[in-house]
């Protein structure tokens, strides 16, 4: 059995040394090169975010202090070429410190034991209008409700574009062989809560 | 690409993968304000500060938290420099802050609060303490110009609030 990573995840247009560039131009007081760096990673800093359920004044809070923190770190970033798993990890600090604040759990060691059942958690609101149709409405809805270790795993994944699994690890500090499993036990954690079979999903 | 090919359930996976990220990018996109944002965030960049990283915070102090906890209990956060480090409580006032800080070791000084609010601009007494009210929620750090010391100034590093 061999877990490959998702399609895709390498055919990116731009190139790690690229992002090392960006860095350093951005370090010499390039505010283009800045731009550049929240258009190609401000999705990914976003989706941490809001993979650990926050609402969207403190999912605005935890990027600005992502960025902010890359601001202030442009001239000593160790390896400008990992900028994006940087950025990420550190989203992803933010995240758990907020998290403490309020009170709930801190979902950490994604790797470990998935509990199935999905928790009776109210689901944030849909617009239907945005979805195609009850199938995609109900996938969604089941989404919010699935555990939160998957969600954070899985809420990464789908991010557009995906990270590779190495930045996965390296964001979620997860051994890169145990991605692809715990991928698909969440999919399937998914598939439970929401109701969705196989044939279904194909049917579409 | 590579001639792989995938196990029945993995294409299901990949199905439900690509499934959810169009969804994820049709409801949940970046926000515009988010976005823009970021981008003014460069205008944060300072050329020649000295970094105090952050040392310590009580929110992640897992012996605090075994105790007992008391729910206003302010937060503590301890940022070291290369000469000086600042430690500041952090009291909530509904949706704003309130900070109490102190430079260690001792020394008056000025400080900017730089907070997605603004900018407050306070003293530190001879013995290093200062406060401030009305901080927003959110990102902050403080820039320390130390008195009679010549220098670049010291940034606390970005937190959120």
């Amino acid at each position: 059995m061999t877990w490959r990573r998702p399609p895709g995840a390498y055919d990116r247009p731009v190139s790690p040394a690229d992002d090392a560039a960006l860095v350093r131009a951005a370090a010499d007081g390039d505010q283009a090169a800045w731009d550049a760096l929240v258009k190609r990673f401000g999705g990914l800093v976003w989706s941490i975010a809001r993979s650990h359920r926050l609402g969207t004044a403190d999912a605005a809070d935890v990027s600005q202090t992502a960025w902010l923190r890359l601001v202030e770190n442009l001239g000593r970033i160790r390896d400008p070429e990992r900028v994006g798993a940087w950025l990420a990890s550190t989203c992803r600090n933010e995240c758990l410190r907020v998290i403490r604040r309020s009170g709930r759990q801190v979902p950490t060691d994604i790797g470990a034991d998935i509990d199935l059942e999905a928790e009776e958690t109210a689901a944030p609101p849909v617009d239907a209008a945005l979805l195609a149709g009850e199938r995609d409405t109900e996938l969604w809805r089941a989404f919010a409700r699935i555990s939160e270790r998957c969600q954070v795993l899985l809420r990464l994944l789908i991010t557009d574009p995906p990270p590779s699994y190495e930045e996965v690890g390296e964001i979620l500090d997860m051994p890169v062989g145990s991605i692809g499993p715990t991928r698909a036990r969440c999919l399937e954690h998914l598939r439970r809560t929401s109701g969705i079979t196989a044939h279904l999903a194909d049917s579409q | 690409m590579a001639e792989d090919v995938q196990r029945p359930d993995e294409a299901e996976d990949e199905r439900l993968i690509e499934s959810l990220r169009a969804i994820a990018r049709r409801v949940d996109p970046v926000p515009a304000e988010v976005e823009d944002a970021a981008r003014g965030a460069y205008t944060w960049r300072t050329v020649d500060a000295d970094l105090a990283e952050l040392a310590y915070d009580s929110l992640l102090d897992d012996d605090r938290l075994a105790g007992v906890r008391a729910d206003d209990a302010p937060r503590t956060l301890t940022f070291e420099g290369p000469t000086y480090s600042v430690e500041i409580e952090v009291a909530t006032d509904g949706s704003q802050r309130r900070l109490l800080g102190q430079l260690v070791p001792p020394a008056a000084a000025r400080i900017e609060v730089r907070h997605s609010g603004g900018l407050l601009r306070l003293g530190a007494d001879e013995v290093g303490r200062f406060s401030a009210v009305g901080v927003a929620a959110g990102p902050v750090s403080l820039r320390c110009l130390v008195e009679g010391v010549d220098g670049p100034p010291l940034d606390t590093a970005w937190v959120t609030v």
